[in-house]
């Protein structure tokens, strides 16, 4: 054999990708992509796939995209954890290596946050926002697109890394000197960087078209203080995440320079400040806690205002909390990092600093309750997360609480008791939140409902597992479990908890079994939804049939209340009832365009380049990404009209047109 | 005659009632379709203050404090430059409001870098 084709193999296909596991996966790869080959070629689906898919700017069908590849990812993530879960319930006879292990728990934490929440956000805010405030799309179309890309392809060249070159292996933290090149060479770490900075780039752009859309996109009359909860959320988040991921971007790219160019920002050597990565990499950490949990907020304050049957207790101080939050999340970062010494004044005004974020966070708690307080209750699966979700948080914040106070920290810091408190507000909050607003909005999303006794199973086996698996890590963590230890031994009592835990677990597997059977299922047999409005909803995006035609309203809606469409329905007023055939014109949208996906290919390609350090393979790729940009920057014919008759016809063929 | 994506007409249709007062900066102008020569000089100009930033470190051609006051010049005209020309803020037609977020954004900056050097100057009672 030519000597570049061994070095190739020797490459891409090392040792450790050469496990069981990977060859089964990389069995299972090839077979699924060959079927889905065989499945687009044989029903002549690449032109649909193509046309409606890969190039579209709509909004909705974006925010269906994330969707999918967020569930795509929860399982990934899932199977991670449940590899972890096993070899913590088997001490004596680990499944996996210490090595296996730390690329897995790495993988899993990297994925469940950046290629699991980040997108199902997206998704949320794609399929909600522009409907709930009554736009036609996003203010910057393309650009959403190509945000959605950068993450898709940021994602698969993460997902890639197990079976071509190996893991990355240094937690979802990546700290020096863990990641420096001298400890840890291969590509691993080298993917690990390059797909956050890809995806990341898309999740600022993300940050900034959604702040603008619900800044200047919102029907007239729709003030600031007449949006709903869900809006403000996503105006906060949006500017948390301008701000938040910059720094994250700074200390990836310093990291992966010292990695290529042999710089030395991070190592031990020359100069270097490890512990600047840590301050840098919190710097955005700890807001993206709150980038990732205020959403869900927003989620349940629409649900329980739905499912209640009332409007939201307290409005304007929900407001005035997420503002808060928004601002105090900036100022609490060191808490990560106690242990280092700082110092004593700086450990006190940090600790003091996290304290203070559960003020304006008991408030949203309070008017959430209250809301619920004399309300007509429907316990739908949506509505149980939401009621599942403040127990949970609660108690999550409060072991937060316990690990702000520093002296706590030194012992708790990194152990069990930590990981019990990020998994209770990541689930309990996160989780709970993004799934119940994907039950909420299935029907807006697909034009039916989710059948709700398989949701419920599945919301219970969540639930219980759950607990069943985090409540037991806390009193390991008590107990002096550290994280991130592939097994331990059998004197310390740490045996039967770990069992329970890893019970737990399954339990939440089974229950991500019945939630895509649920959605199976309810492709074809659940419940049609042909109001537009299963849940008697209040705000806007239930004013519109479901699924929402392509330009959304035909007639920009006029609002006159913070429930808008409640508000109408009170009048006996809708969209459609006022609606004749003169009020529509000919609308302006945006073209569908292959720019978004070839540049997120073209920046695939340079990271897949990157990270084996073939300069080459850069160099093409670099010369797509211009290439796109240029040609983007260049295109004047961004345009097209769907034409008046076309809307009448759509309208009436809904039944939404008078005379 | 086609109505605009919503954001145009939406916009414009505020600005004539009234109903934004104070906010004319934000409307978009659309169809002004000069070459944007302002950007193209910026993103030289960009590139010129990183690579002296790079050459200065690498050439170790000043030593440790006359170069780091160097570079951290460089990088704040870099800041300087980006704000300028990049984010508008000399077009605007609204600076006042400008001036909010830019202090905003200042003072974000400035709290940033300034915990991170407090933190970072291990003033260790404990460790
Ligand atoms: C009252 C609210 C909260 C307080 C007081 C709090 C406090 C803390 C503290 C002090 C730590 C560091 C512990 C250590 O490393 O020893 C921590 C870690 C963490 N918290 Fe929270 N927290 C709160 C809410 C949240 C929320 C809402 C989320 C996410 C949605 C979250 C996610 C995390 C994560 C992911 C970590 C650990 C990350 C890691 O080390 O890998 N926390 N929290
Ligand atoms: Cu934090």
């Amino acid at each position: 054999m030519p000597s570049f084709v061994l070095y190739l193999i020797h490459t891409l296909f090392p040792h450790d990708v050469r496990r069981p596991t990977e060859l089964g996966a990389d069995f299972l790869i090839i077979m699924s992509g060959v079927i889905i080959v065989y499945y687009l070629t044989k029903q002549k689906k690449w032109r649909y796939l193509w046309d409606e898919w890969l190039t579209t700017v709509d909004h909705k069908k974006i925010g269906i995209m994330y969707l999918i590849a967020a569930i795509a990812m929860l399982f990934r993530g899932g199977v991670d954890a449940l590899m972890l879960r096993t070899n913590l319930a088997l001490p004596t006879t680990p499944v996996i290596s210490a090595s296996e292990y730390n690329e897995v728990f790495t993988t899993h934490g990297t994925i469940m946050i950046f290629f699991m929440a980040m997108p199902l956000i997206f998704a949320l805010w794609n399929v909600a926002v522009p409907l709930m405030i009554g736009a036609r799309d996003v203010a910057f179309p393309r650009l959403n697109a190509m945000s959605f890309w950068l993450f898709a392809f940021g994602a698969l060249l993460l997902n890639i890394s197990f079976v071509i070159g190996g893991s990355p292996n240094a937690g979802w933290t990546a700290y020096p000197p863990y990641t420096g090149v001298a400890f840890n060479p291969g590509p691993g770490e080298n993917y690990f960087f390059l797909s956050l900075l890809i995806a990341g780039m898309g999740t600022t752009m993300t940050g900034i078209n959604f702040l603008v859309t619900t800044l200047r996109m919102r029907a007239p009359g729709m003030t600031l203080m007449k949006m709903p909860m869900f809006v403000w959320t996503t105006l906060t988040t949006a500017a948390l995440i301008l701000f938040a991921f910059p720094p994250l971007t700074v200390a990836l790219a310093m990291s992966l320079f010292d990695r290529l160019f042999g710089s030395s920002f991070f190592t031990l050597t020359h100069g270097g400040m490890p512990m600047m990565y840590v301050n840098l990499f919190w710097l955005f950490g700890h807001p993206e806690v709150y980038i990732v949990v205020l959403p869900a907020f927003g989620v349940f304050s629409e649900v329980v205002a739905t499912y209640s049957r009332k409007a939201l207790f307290g409005y304007s101080a929900m407001v005035l909390s997420v503002l808060a939050i928004m601002f105090l999340s900036y100022g609490t970062w060191v808490h990560h990092f106690f242990t280092m010494g700082a110092g004593p004044a700086v450990n006190a005004f940090f600790g003091l600093s996290t304290m203070l974020i559960a003020i304006p966070t008991g408030v949203k708690i309070f008017n959430w309750i209250f809301t619920m307080w004399g309300g007509r209750i429907q316990l739908t699966t949506a509505m149980l997360y939401q009621i599942a979700f403040i127990p949970t948080f609660v108690i999550g914040g409060a072991t937060g609480i316990l690990l702000a106070t520093v002296p706590a920290d030194y012992q708790l810091h990194n152990t069990y008791f930590l990981v019990a408190h990020f998994h209770n507000v990541l689930i309990g909050g996160v989780l709970f939140g993004l799934l119940s607003g994907t039950y909420y909005w299935w029907p807006k999303m697909f034009g039916h409902k989710l059948d709700e006794r398989q949701g419920k199973w599945a919301f219970w086996l969540y639930f219980i597992g759950f607990w069943v698996t985090f409540g037991p890590q806390y009193l390991l963590g008590l107990e002096g479990m550290t994280r991130r230890m592939y097994t331990y031994p059998l004197g310390f009592g740490w045996h039967e908890l770990n069992v329970i835990s890893t019970v737990g677990a399954f339990i939440m597997g089974a229950g991500f079994v019945v939630m895509v059977y649920n959605v199976l299922y309810s492709l074809k047999y659940g419940e049609r939804d042909l109001t537009g409005d299963p849940w008697d909803g209040r705000t806007l995006e239930w004013a519109l049939p479901s699924p929402a035609p392509e330009y959304n309203f035909a007639r920009i809606p006029v609002v006159t209340a913070r429930d808008a469409w409640w508000d109408m329905k009170q009048k006996g007023q809708t969209l459609a009832n006022s609606l004749s055939s003169h009020d529509i014109s000919t609308l302006e949208m945006p073209k569908n365009t292959p720019v978004p996906f070839l540049l997120g290919l073209s920046f695939f390609v340079v990271g897949f380049g990157m990270t084996f350090e073939w300069w080459i393979i850069v160099a093409i790729g670099a010369i797509g990404v211009v290439a796109s940009l240029l040609y983007s920057a260049f295109d004047y014919d961004e345009h097209k009209h769907i034409n008046a008759d076309v809307i009448r016809r759509t309208e009436s063929a809904l039944g939404r047109l008078q005379g | 005659m086609a109505e605009k994506l919503q954001f145009q007409s939406e916009a414009t249709a505020r600005a004539h009632e009234g109903e934004d007062e104070g906010l004319p900066s934000l409307l978009p102008r659309f169809g002004e379709e000069k070459f944007p020569w302002i950007q193209v000089w910026g993103y030289i100009g960009s590139l010129v203050l990183t690579f002296a930033a790079l050459i200065l470190v690498i050439d170790h051609v000043l030593p440790p404090v006359a170069l780091l006051s160097v570079i951290l010049t460089l990088a704040v005209g870099q800041a300087a430059l980006q704000i300028g020309v990049f984010m508008h803020v000399r077009e605007s037609r609204g600076l006042a409001w400008q001036m909010v977020f830019l202090g905003l954004v200042l003072l974000m900056a400035a709290g940033m870098v300034g915990m991170s050097i407090w933190i970072m100057l291990f003033k260790s009672g404990v460790s």
